[in-house]
């Protein structure tokens, strides 16, 4: 009984999710949908036309925003890792205070504090360029690398780490044989997250890269505000491809590294 | 593990060597305005313009990075790039730059009116350039109201034209049998066809278009044109337009309860058989639709017998523009007779030329007839004809706060 209510519960969630995007599928072959139809009345590929075709760089641009993304990730990750363990692990004063504070970038409005760092980052030379847009792009990710990484830590706790350091391993050896392998499941998801909140960026990286960064929301946007909707909806396929495909292969990629060494704890 | 951490030692120092090579450039500037044409295309050589602009139509974003980008490569070796964005964003970047009086990255901006007076009052373009262009003497008639005039703001040569826009309504030919050329008609034709028509609601800047449109249309422009910007003096001038558009409005679209708030919600209405009639402010784009098969093939757009709104888009450059000599390159090309015709041909583009047709050989003249404007779109006479110009750009958001004040809509 409760199997089936579950089943059912996860049935009528994938159709939400999935319903929505086959319309975007069906629009961004439709030239023209007009009610009452229920099939679009006339089908045609401008839009992926216009994507793929080679003059208008989307692939170049397509390429670029995923390294910038993937750059932003690696980085985030980087910082949340010993963040999220001292969070999930240490004990030390205003512990809570720090947890929300971490939070503090999302709650936030993005708007509100990135005219002042624009500012800033044009006195730096940062505006304008790549490291700029990584560093302002950090800003929403931290929280969620941060958040999720955390409450991994919370859960292994500390003791195998010590277990290996009394058996002789040094700090390193514990890290990338002990810890790393624990948590990588985690670090995936929050990966993924944060890779996901970087490559859909708008506003911050058409202010801080000012038109010289390139990336995907940035040439999609104008075809939503304009709406051409056979263009929107295709540049939102390729967008969600992009980001599924990515998600796909890195986790992939990090379960076989860490295989043989995960299957031992969990 | 020592693998790992060279690999992360390394990426750093990537990412540091390119934000290093951002800082490293220079711009040598010289002034640029006083050289030698020739001297210019030669500085411009091998260089990258950057073009910023409005980003949301693909047939114009493609003959920018088609026929533009390829031009320009052919003939001057230069790069273009195209950036996507809205003109108030471009004026905030400019003007957080100007404040700190920081290396940009614009080379040539799309502007005009309001944003051109903005930009030109708080110094952000470069200056008096359009007297270096070859091409603007050639072939513009540089006396014209159109070329000396933005929105009634002095252009004083900071900005060269790069096209002309004329407001035309558009209607389904299939299912209206009479379209109304005036004010009055239209309210007929609203009273008849309950619901089947409306119109953006402004600040949309194809709405606010109607709504002057039709303020002169009731008023006249010659009654309106030199007002001062004092929204009481407006206000008691305009309020015949404004009275007919409260009358007009519980024959709209939902009883005028709600208008829709962007022309692209508009179009997408007209597209999908909802209203009867559109409007827009580019004459070719009904038919630039109906051969992307968005708009139904009967698709056809009318003027008012009075004449339409008509203004100039322009280009210009910003003060602090990495490439002073590209951009002139890049102004100067969109300039030439193969540039406005391969511009004006709604199979690339569809925007109307701002040649002087006097100036025109007979060889050029054909190199415009010969293009199919397609069965939605007017000839050029008809439009030029029948063009009035636009108002003072300071009248236009007063125009909109009264029409926001006395149209109520609900929900809001």
């Amino acid at each position: 009984m409760n199997f089936k209510i579950s089943k059912i519960i996860l049935y009528l969630l994938l159709f939400f999710l999935l319903v929505p995007l086959f319309v975007l599928v069906i629009w961004s072959f439709s030239n023209s949908w007009p009610w009452p139809n229920m099939l679009p009345k006339d089908l045609g590929i401008r839009a992926y036309k216009h994507i793929f075709s080679f003059r208008t760089g989307t692939l170049g641009v397509l390429i670029y925003s995923i390294i910038l993304s993937a750059t932003v990730t690696l980085i985030t990750i980087i910082i949340s890792i010993p963040a999220s363990k001292a969070l999930g692990v240490y004990d030390f004063p205003l512990k809570k205070l720090f947890k929300i504070l971490v939070l503090a970038p999302i709650i936030v409005p993005p708007v509100a504090v990135a005219m002042g760092i624009h500012v800033s980052f044009i006195k730096m030379g940062l505006a304008n360029t790549f490291l700029g847009v990584v560093l302002v792009h950090l800003i929403p990710c931290i929280p969620y690398g941060v958040r999720i990484i955390t409450s991994v830590f919370e859960g292994i706790g500390e003791k195998m780490e010590i277990q290996a350091k009394v058996l002789g391993a040094s700090s390193l050896q514990t890290f990338f044989h002990i810890t790393l392998p624990m948590i990588t499941p985690g670090v995936i998801s929050a990966a993924s997250m944060v890779f996901i909140v970087s490559f859909s960026q708008y506003f911050l990286t058409f202010l801080i890269g000012g038109g010289k960064v390139k990336t995907l929301s940035l040439v999609m946007f104008p075809y939503i505000q304009s709406g051409d909707r056979m263009m929107a909806s295709a540049y939102s396929i390729v967008f969600s491809l992009t980001t599924l495909m990515i998600l796909l292969i890195m986790e992939k990629s990090i379960k076989k590294k860490y295989k043989r060494e995960t299957d031992l704890f969990v | 593990m020592r693998k790992v951490l060279s690999i992360l030692i390394i990426l750093t120092l990537a990412i540091s060597l390119v934000a290093c090579g951002g800082n490293g450039e220079t711009n040598e500037e010289g002034n640029v305005l006083d050289k030698d044409w020739k001297e210019i295309v030669k500085e411009a050589k091998g260089t990258e313009v950057s073009f910023y602009g409005w980003g949301g139509s693909q047939q114009t974003n493609e003959w920018i990075d088609g026929f533009l980008a390829d031009t320009m490569k052919e003939k001057y070796d230069i790069k273009v790039n195209r950036v996507p964005m809205n003109i108030e964003d471009i004026l905030n970047k400019m003007l957080s730059e100007k404040q700190l009086d920081s290396e940009g990255s614009i080379d040539v901006v799309w502007i005009n009116g309001e944003n051109f007076s903005t930009a030109k009052k708080s110094d952000l373009l470069m200056g008096t350039f359009t007297d270096v262009l070859p091409n603007f003497e050639k072939n513009l008639d540089v006396d014209s109201e159109e070329v000396k005039k933005d929105f009634g703001h002095e252009v004083d040569g900071m900005e060269a034209p790069f096209g002309k826009a004329q407001f035309v309504m558009i209607y389904d030919e299939a299912r209206v049998d009479k379209y109304p050329v005036n004010h009055k008609e239209l309210m007929e034709f609203a009273k008849s066809n309950k619901g089947k028509f409306t119109y953006p609601a402004p600040p949309d800047f194809t709405g606010s278009a109607f709504v002057r449109n039709i303020i002169y249309d009731i008023v006249g422009y010659e009654n309106v044109k030199d007002l001062e910007p004092n929204k009481e003096q407006v206000k008691e001038k305009i309020m015949p337009a404004i009275g007919y558009l409260q009358e007009l409005k519980p024959y709209l679209w939902r009883e005028g309860k709600t208008y829709p708030a962007t022309i692209a919600q508009l179009d997408n209405m007209y597209a999908d058989g909802e209203v009867v009639m559109d409007m827009t402010y580019n004459p070719n784009s009904a038919e630039a639709k109906v051969r992307t098969g968005e708009f139904p093939e009967s698709t056809r757009t009318f003027l008012f017998e009075n004449g339409t709104i008509g203004n100039t888009h322009f280009l210009s450059i910003p003060f602090n523009s990495p490439n002073n000599p590209g951009a002139l390159v890049l102004i100067n090309e969109i300039l030439s007779i193969e540039a406005q015709a391969s511009k004006y041909d709604p199979k690339n583009w569809g925007d109307l030329p701002v040649i002087d047709n006097s100036k025109l050989s007979e060889e050029e003249k054909a190199l415009f007839e010969e293009i199919d404007l397609g069965e939605a779109t007017l000839p050029q006479e008809e439009l030029l004809t029948n063009r009035i110009p636009e108002l003072p750009a300071d009248l236009v958001p007063i125009i909109e706060e009264i029409w926001l004040e006395n149209i109520p809509t609900e929900g809001e």
